[in-house]
């Protein structure tokens, strides 16, 4: 196929795929509603919309993983119809889901063996490991066919991930929320791959629900909300934000503006570290050396590449970690961790790295977790007492948290965290380590999060936001802390930070 | 707007025929119970092979378990050790620990108890003797179990290892007791403890055949129910069980929980162990428990950890055992036989059991 250098869409073209009125419901919930849109090749198509308008719901039909209602799927101008996920494969269809299905104890080549349909019977390894290294090459995917799936970071996954999709012969890639685990450096890699693979004719449809990535990659926009398509095949360089948004939520939504006030060096601090220092499970040094103070009133953003000791910094704030070597002050008195009792009396509280390991007790209900939430190290346990602060909380944080009785394990990610948000942001403390607080969140939600956190921080609190997004951290950070590989790379005050300054120290350090 | 209204009653009609379904699991109950009906066909299929009358075989197995007062006594007598047994597993198993030592608390339980019984003789009041065997028989089989719990948390040696292999020391610590110094000079040569004082032993309660024992096996199982649903330790246990992360990061003392959750388990088998001695044996000897550790083990995993349905779930395995007994007088047949049946009904539940009998809870 010859590969046109302007990648916008001729108007003639068949479309790559073409979707018209598709359906599907769950029991009484229509996920889809009448969806219609069509993707040309060579574009990329931004499929954007809250959480529950559709979007998943909606790529697992193209990719066989659902079976529609009614409706029709063209691919090349032809009714499809896609009984499983290999026959989507089959007509050149790649996938990459948000929950990456790799098998974590085998290699990367053996994951890919797994993938490929060509597979024989008996692997041919050194050929299969040769066809990965190249195409790894060819799209800029640096990924060690050798190497075993446990070990790679979570960027590494995906690159796997789309070696997987790429050798299968694809036409048409969908990307199902791809950046919401990355770094921005891992976010431009993954576009420049992007770019190759429609400079060649593959047409892309990226799920987001981040403007800034519309701009930034999408040919063309379609806007879902609750089942239908509010907006069809537009293109975003015509929208404003503020339209765009509007089209998502059903309203207009005040995002909240940059608000950096000056440091007071004056305040006492609550927390102070000096040269603590940290080992990681593996016997690798997870903070190094670290000198930071937490300040009443202020909030500290905390930047740095996935991996760069901001989780062991969030475990260590909320007392779960033991530290190596140096001093964890609060209040002016050394304490010894772990201890997050000590730590939790001293009204420190966390919205932790990562819900589903360190959150979520399978088998207990949400307002199980509140009243454990509310023991604060004690054993008394009160459910009925919990599931109604559990409303009073609500109500104050109106994060639309689910009902108490609801089992916390069989909700969804994003429910998870408004229920570790409620929790976290209505307690009452003096400091708040928010790791990630927004992940996986609607752009309702973000706000709302933003919102509270900013004015925590304005009754006086102490916020520790730990971001992979870095304009979140610029939006809301008085200082912003910035760690490569364990050690403080330095702290910029809020109200002079861009992107750029920050990117610098992220990985200045790194590379030296 | 008419499409809109349509869904919203649709969603309604839905909603409340769920919510009936969910009040009673009719489709669930019927496949648990076609499961115990497939099981009991498919032994008298097997039974009627090995030459007994598949007619009778029932009333027989029925007669000689349940419902002749005598035989429903020795049932419940026998649920007693497998009950108590049972419950040591379903403790643990709330902190998500595999307690596999029944089998060795139970006997630790009886060689604590034959000792204080000994020891005391009936030089004290009959009821200060039970209570002080009884107290033994449970200490030991807390602090034996306690071990597995300790081993787990300061070296993380596996506690389904650890109290399996346990099980073994305890049974040669009782031999040696009753082959060397506890053995009764009138056994006639056999490897048997001396009895214990009369005084001691459990009477059957107003001529019923049945002892304390029972009525206490099903108290402990009530209170049981009761403390892990509604006690701060149950709860706190729960959370271990559940994520052992989020427990530690809520301050919840998670090494000590899961000792003590293996030290009462081991107390509930240790007090079981005593109780069967005092109540049934009267001494120690060879093949005291006869596995009923690991019936009871089984028994656990039927009833699904609750306490109640743990019980329930012993004493239809210790009927299912009596039964066997029924069957070689009438039948001609081994009684082991009936361990056919036991062995159905557990892997039948390992494969239908598991979401239904979570939906049944």
């Amino acid at each position: 196929m010859s590969a046109p250098n302007d990648s916008r869409a001729e108007p003639h073209d068949t479309p790559a795929l073409e979707v018209r009125d598709l359906v599907k419901t769950f029991g009484p919930v229509r996920a889809n509603d009448g969806i219609s849109f069509t993707v040309m090749p060579g574009e990329v198509h931004a499929l954007l919309g809250e959480n529950g308008a559709g979007k998943s719901t909606l790529v697992k039909s193209l990719y066989g993983v659902h079976r529609p209602d009614s409706g029709e799927i063209l691919r090349d101008g032809e009714v499809r119809r896609f009984d499983s996920p290999s026959a989507a494969r089959r007509s050149g269809i790649g996938m990459v889901f948000q929950d990456m299905r790799l098998v974590p104890a085998l290699s990367v080549w053996e994951n890919v063996a797994l993938h490929l349909e060509s597979t024989p019977w008996v692997l041919r390894p050194r050929q299969l490991r040769r066809v990965i290294a190249e195409t790894s090459e060819r799209y800029g995917l640096a990924t060690d066919p050798h190497r075993t799936v446990a070990h790679l970071s979570i960027g590494e996954w995906q690159r796997v991930e789309l070696v997987k999709v790429l050798l299968g012969g694809l036409r048409l890639l969908i990307l199902d929320e791809p950046t919401s685990v990355l770094t921005p450096h891992e976010v431009a890699g993954l576009f420049a791959m992007v770019r190759r693979l429609t400079a060649e004719g593959v047409a892309v449809i990226i799920i987001t629900h981040k403007l800034r990535e519309v701009r930034q990659i999408a040919d063309r926009v379609t806007v879902l909300r609750g089942g239908r398509t509010v907006l069809m095949n537009a293109s975003p360089h015509e929208l404003t934000d503020a339209e765009l948004v509007t089209a998502m939520v059903g309203e207009p939504v005040e995002t909240l503006q940059r608000t950096a006030t000056p440091v007071h060096t004056s305040a006492h601090a609550i927390v102070r570290l000096n040269d603590v220092s940290m080992r990681r499970p593996d016997g690798d040094w997870g903070l190094r050396d670290l000198n930071l103070e937490i300040r009443p009133g202020e909030v500290l953003g905390v930047a740095g590449v996935a991996g760069s000791g901001q989780d062991e910094l969030a475990d260590l704030l909320v007392g779960a970690h033991e530290v190596d070597d140096g001093e964890v002050i609060v209040d002016g008195e050394a304490v010894t961790l772990p201890d997050p009792v000590r730590m939790r009396r001293a009204g420190i509280v966390g919205v932790a790295p990562d819900p589903v390991r360190q959150f979520v007790v399978p088998g207990m209900t949400v307002a199980e977790h509140t009243a454990l939430w509310n023991s604060a190290g004690t054993f008394a346990f009160d459910v009925r007492q919990a599931d109604a602060d559990l409303r009073r909380r609500d109500a104050a944080a109106e994060l639309r948290v689910v009902a108490g009785s609801r089992r916390m394990d069989r909700l969804s990610g994003g429910n998870v965290q408004r229920a570790l948000l409620t929790l976290a942001l209505t307690s009452d403390s003096r400091v708040v380590v928010a790791s990630y607080p927004t992940r996986g969140l609607d752009v309702l939600t973000t706000e709302r999060t933003r919102t509270l956190l900013r004015r925590l921080s304005d009754a006086g609190a102490a916020v520790v936001l730990i971001s992979e997004d870095l304009d979140e951290i610029l939006t809301l950070s008085d200082r912003v802390a910035v760690l490569a590989v364990g050690r403080l790379a330095g702290i910029v005050p809020g109200g002079t930070a861009d992107r750029n300054s920050i990117g610098e120290l992220m990985t200045g350090v790194h590379a030296a | 707007m008419t499409s809109e209204r349509l869904v919203l009653t649709r969603s309604r009609a839905w909603d409340v025929a769920r919510a009936a379904r969910r009040a009673i699991p009719w489709t669930r109950v019927g496949i648990v119970a076609g499961a115990y009906l497939l099981c009991v066909v498919a032994f008298a299929a097997f039974a009627a092979w090995r030459g007994a009358n598949p007619v009778t075989l029932l009333p027989t197995m029925l007669q000689s378990s349940l419902l002749q007062p005598s035989a429903l006594a020795q049932t419940l007598l026998r649920a007693v050790p497998i009950g108590f047994a049972a419950l040591a597993v379903a403790v643990p198993a709330r902190a998500g620990l595999v307690n596999v030592g029944g089998e060795g608390q139970l006997i630790i339980g009886a060689v604590a108890a034959t000792g204080a019984g000994l020891l005391v003789g009936s030089h004290v009041p009959g009821v200060l003797g039970v209570l002080l065997t009884v107290a033994a028989g449970a200490l030991a089989g807390g602090l034996w179990a306690a071990i597995g719990g300790v081993l787990k948390v300061a070296f993380g040696a596996a506690e389904s290892v650890t109290t399996l292999l346990m099980n073994f020391i305890a049974n040669d610590l009782m031999l040696f007791l009753i082959y060397q110094p506890w053995k009764d000079p009138n056994g006639s040569g056999q490897p048997q403890s001396r009895p214990l004082a009369g005084s001691i032993r459990l009477q059957p309660l107003l001529g019923t055949g049945v002892t304390l024992a029972v009525v206490l096996l099903v108290a402990v199982a009530i209170g049981l129910w009761f403390v892990i649903r509604r006690t701060g330790w149950g709860f706190a246990l729960r959370v271990v069980g559940g994520n052992p992360v989020a427990a530690m990061r809520n301050g919840l003392p998670t090494r000590r929980l899961a000792i003590s959750a293996m030290g009462v388990g081991g107390a509930l088998a240790g007090l079981g162990g005593a109780l069967n001695l005092i109540g049934v044996e009267g001494q120690l000897r060879p093949d005291l428990t006869a596995t009923f550790g690991y019936v009871g083990f089984l028994a656990c995993f039927l009833g699904r950890n609750d306490p109640v349905r743990v019980t329930l779930a012993a004493i239809l395995f210790s009927a299912i055992a009596l039964s066997g007994n029924g069957l070689q007088i009438s039948e001609g047949l081994d009684g082991s036989v009936v361990n056919v049946l036991l062995g159905a009904i557990v892997l039948t539940m390992l494969s239908v059991g598991r979401k239904t009998a979570e939906a049944l809870t």
